[in-house]
């Protein structure tokens, strides 16, 4: 009997061994399905460099994939996209504006949506020198158009969301009388958006290389409390008032001016 | 061999704001007339602009006053503490030589004046908001001293922030941490105390609302700038 066919020692004819641990593949757990790599760097996937295409294609970019957004703002052909979003930032506001203006109706159907378009834009017009050097201070190689880009972007995504709270505004401005109370939920609406629109600048902001985002808080900081005071600057915007603008004896800073707001509403 | 960057290249300043420490050192090392002239021009428009928004508040002539006088606060300072600064230098540690001393100190000053540039449309913000030198006299007091103390936070960040920045460049070409800071502090202890004797000297900025507009005081020797300061966050701190 030759050796080859003889079984080894210990063993039985005719038995197959069970195979290895290491050769049963493990079984499949069901785990968190992968996400894409948040950091990479923009444009290293294709879907960044999409092209944007039409008012659609913009709104769903901005709502649905950022990073094409950014993607783009960093071309050189980025004008048109700046001028689009600001276009949709302006266009949204006045669409909010008119639904401020409701609240009061007359002059305020006018004057209201202008006061919030104006108002928006000049905010951001305002703190724009001061985040592009905030950004070069950070290291960012971002330039003064993909800034302002991002400043556009943010006012845009900001004013669409307001342009969904819309409807519900509308619904509580007919039913209340209280200015106190329309101010306030306009209040809560803004910041929803406001917090959007600005997580949308710092991921731009960050995808500039930007080293820190010290500067970026210290800015943002800023831009709310300029947007802030910007609605006791270009009051009535919500109640009415003699003059379409405050006289400048009636100057005043934002908080005084909602305390004021509140202790009025507290004696009617 | 690589070549020099261009001395006149407005966009530089970007890279100034970054702190690039390399592309900095390469500029101390190539030390070009065109340069200074360039960040003397930032100072002047920076500056310029920034002091046109604090004057703004009293009146456009005092705007304008202002906007000439403001760059120049930064001016005379980087130049009259050019000789101290050039022997703190080696003193501390730091070889630098005369003119690149001057050329550091530019770009930090530069730096504080793109700041303060950028920050103009905010302080127009502000005077905008703020009640105007033409009403009663508490509203007037509690503007002018608010105002002051907007111009000293915003003029202190710029400040801060742009010497920061110097420190890793310090850094490299001192090649240590500790000597950059000696430097730095050194410095700027001298142009705080000389840059605020000669604002003070400059004076008004603002523009007192209870006299006249004018370029200089009638009396430029008379008190300090710490003491204005400290009367108006007096003041302002204890309005009922």
């Amino acid at each position: 009997m030759s050796d080859y066919n003889s079984p080894p020692p210990g063993q039985l004819p005719g038995y197959t061994p069970n195979p290895t641990p290491a050769q049963v593949p493990p079984p499949i757990i069901p785990g968190p399905t992968p996400r894409p790599v948040p950091d990479a760097s923009l444009g290293s996937r294709p879907e960044d460099r999409a092209p944007i295409l039409g008012w659609a294609g913009i709104i769903d970019a901005l709502l649905r994939e950022p990073r094409r957004v950014h993607y783009q703002l960093r071309q050189a052909n980025a004008g048109r996209l700046i001028a689009a979003l600001v276009f949709i930032a302006a266009a949204c506001a006045l669409v909010y504006g008119l639904v401020v203006g409701t609240f009061s109706g007359g002059t305020q159907l006018w004057a209201a949506p202008l006061k919030v378009a104006a108002g928006l834009l000049i905010s951001g017009a305002i703190c724009l020198p001061s985040l592009y050097i905030f950004s070069c201070l950070s290291g960012s190689s971002g330039r003064l158009v993909e800034v302002g880009g991002l400043t556009a972007g943010l006012l845009a995504l900001l004013t669409l969301l307001l342009g969904g709270f819309a409807p519900v505004a509308w619904v509580f401005s007919q039913s209340t009388q209280s200015v106190a109370a329309m101010g306030a939920l306009h209040l809560a609406f803004w910041a929803v958006a406001a917090g959007f629109g600005l997580r949308f600048l710092r991921a731009g902001f960050l995808r500039t290389n930007a080293r820190s985002t010290a500067g970026l808080n210290v800015w943002i900081v800023v831009f709310l409390l300029v947007s802030l005071q910007m609605t006791t600057a270009l009051r009535p915007i919500l109640g009415t008032a003699d003059t379409l603008l405050p006289k400048s004896s009636e100057k005043q800073f934002f908080l005084s001016h909602w305390w004021q707001c509140l202790d009025a509403s507290n004696h009617n | 061999m690589k070549p020099a960057a261009p001395t006149f290249d407005p966009g530089q300043v970007s890279a100034l704001l970054r702190g690039e420490p390399g592309l900095l050192q390469d500029w101390i090392r190539h030390w070009s007339a065109g340069r200074m002239f360039l960040y003397g021009a930032y100072i002047l428009l920076g500056a310029g602009t920034f002091g046109a928004a604090i004057g703004a508040w009293r009146g456009p002539e005092q705007a304008v006053y202002t906007a000439l006088k403001f760059p120049l606060v930064i001016l005379l300072t980087s130049l009259g503490n050019a000789l101290l600064n050039g022997m703190l230098a080696p003193l501390l540690g730091l070889n630098l030589g005369f003119r690149q001393s001057l050329l550091v100190i530019f770009m930090s000053f530069t730096i504080a004046a793109a700041i303060l540039g950028s920050f103009s449309p905010l302080l127009l913000f502000i005077v905008w908001n703020t009640p105007p030198p033409n009403l009663s006299a508490h509203s007037v007091s509690l503007g002018y001293d608010f105002m002051q103390l907007a111009t000293v936070g915003f003029i202190a960040f710029a400040g801060v922030v742009a010497n920061v920045r110097l420190v890793p460049l310090l850094q490299t070409l001192g090649g240590s941490r500790a000597i950059a800071y000696k430097v730095l502090l050194a410095w700027l202890a001298g142009n705080l105390f000389l840059g605020s004797q000669i604002s003070w000297i400059l004076r008004p900025f603002i523009g007192n609302p209870r006299t006249p507009i004018e370029f200089l005081s009638q009396h430029p020797w008379e008190g300090s700038f710490y003491e204005s300061v400290f009367h108006a966050l007096q003041h302002l701190l204890t309005q009922p």
